[in-house]
């Protein structure tokens, strides 16, 4: 019996915005990568995605201040007075910023062309990376475990390549079955990743909406137009939720 | 430059949130939020009970998780070895929250993180934090882990036993709990969870 005189800050700190956000942002790296892969093709399709690129790196900065309860305060401008490189979120603020002026650049035709599809690239691989580190950074929490550091990038591949297949591009549907099939996969695992009262926990909290999503997953390898709509939902559901039930300290304290 | 600890007796602590009220009032804790609490345990079955009264709050790590994550420096360690929040810098992402491994930190209603300071104003003038003063069976003690005079430096010299929180998390609390009531030191959740 544990009882308490006040209570441990325990609640819920990032919620079903900041889940917003983890989409996302993983849709806007996603878009990025792309955007700067047919611009180092040379794919007449690169402007466009660059486009995409920039309206969701904008959105997701948006979002990101939008859902801050300091966005009045105006502390964000920290952000880019100061570099935390042990900080996920600072490499974050700084790949998606750094990010949307070299595709800005690309937009306008500025600059040397390949040399800043090449720093989107980089960027974007950032942008792919930080939502998962910034969840697997917390040794503390028993549900964001290393594995989430791999299906952060997988997952935001999926999403974007669905939007591109979406968008009908015909270079999109091979590669976005491929990432869809790894992040299903590596989805599969990564409840037998967990130490067994993680897992439990993980379960109890999220296993039946867990289990609904990679089935729903599954739909990206059917045939006909619902195939990117499954593989989009499932990567979204699946980062929603690994954010929101993640939110647990274990049973150590 | 001192390096400020906080050692709480277990032996003798009750349970009686004097600590955690003194600390609400001095820092105006907002409602719903905690820079410090009091977990009571039950443990073991008769006739081998014990019940843990212990105090919770920021531990001021050596080795802060919740320091490095943060993206603008709003987080940072003095060289006393405090860990606080500069509001002015805080954009309220949380990092440091996820980080914690104590649950000591909370968002402020005003729009930042905040969190136990080791009361960093009343040591600028002297004085021992509110939850010290305040303790009535005088099982805190406070000071300079580098004195060998100090408060705490006697107290840590003088236990039976001493012990931190999730020690296994590597972050080198300066919050001791000197002669937990059981045997088996600090208790877990997980060793309570078949109640």
């Amino acid at each position: 019996m544990t009882e308490f005189y006040g209570l441990p800050n325990a609640q819920e700190f990032w919620h079903w915005a900041n889940a917003l956000h983890f989409v996302l942002v993983g849709l806007a790296g996603g878009m990025a990568f792309l955007a700067a892969l047919l611009h180092l093709k040379a794919s007449e399709d690169a402007r466009r995605y660059t486009l995409f690129a920039l309206g969701l790196i904008a959105l997701d900065l948006f979002v990101l201040w939008a859902e801050s309860p300091a966005r009045f305060r105006f502390t964000h401008v920290w952000l880019f007075l100061s570099f935390h490189p042990g900080s996920p979120i600072g490499w974050g603020a700084w790949s998606l910023a750094l990010a949307f002026a070299s595709a800005l650049l690309l937009y306008l035709g500025k600059g040397p062309r390949r040399f800043l599809a090449w720093v989107l690239l980089l960027l974007s691989l950032v942008v792919l990376a930080y939502p998962g580190m910034a969840l697997a950074v917390n040794a503390n929490r028993p549900l964001w475990n290393a594995l989430l550091a791999g299906l952060f990038p997988v997952t935001a591949l999926t999403l974007a390549l669905g939007l591109a297949t979406l968008l009908q591009s015909p270079w999109a549907p091979y590669p976005f079955r491929l990432v869809a099939g790894l992040s299903l996969f590596l989805a599969f695992l990564y409840p037998l990743t967990l130490s067994p009262e993680a897992q439990a926990h993980f379960l109890e909290e999220g296993g039946v909406l867990y289990g609904l999503l990679l089935l729903v997953g599954l739909g990206a390898f059917a045939r006909g137009n619902l195939a990117p709509w499954a593989g989009f939902l499932a990567a979204s559901g699946l980062r929603a939720l690994w954010v929101l039930v993640g939110q647990w300290q274990g049973l150590g304290l | 430059m001192p390096r400020y600890a906080m050692a709480i007796d277990l032996s003798l602590c009750v349970g009686c949130a004097a600590c955690a009220v003194a600390c609400k009032m001095e820092n105006e804790v907002p409602p719903g939020a905690f820079n410090l609490w009091i977990r009571e345990r039950e443990l073991g079955t008769f006739p081998d009970l014990t019940v843990e009264f212990r105090p919770e709050q920021c531990l001021h790590c050596e080795n802060p998780p919740c320091v490095p994550v943060c993206p603008t420096g709003a987080s940072y360690q003095t060289p006393e070895g405090l860990v606080l929040v500069d509001p002015k810098k805080c954009i309220a992402c949380g990092a440091c929250v996820a980080a914690c491994p104590y649950d000591a930190r909370y968002l402020h209603p005003g729009g930042y993180v905040s969190k136990c300071t080791f009361c960093a104003h009343r040591l600028a003038q002297g004085k021992v934090p509110a939850c010290v003063e305040t303790c009535p069976t005088l099982c805190r003690t406070f000071g300079d882990l580098d004195d060998p005079n100090s408060p705490v430096s006697q107290a840590l010299r003088q236990a039976n036993r001493v012990d931190v929180l999730r020690p296994e998390m590597h972050t080198r609390p300066k919050l001791f709990y000197l002669n937990a009531p059981s045997k088996k030191g600090l208790s877990k959740e997980s060793e309570v969870r078949h109640d």
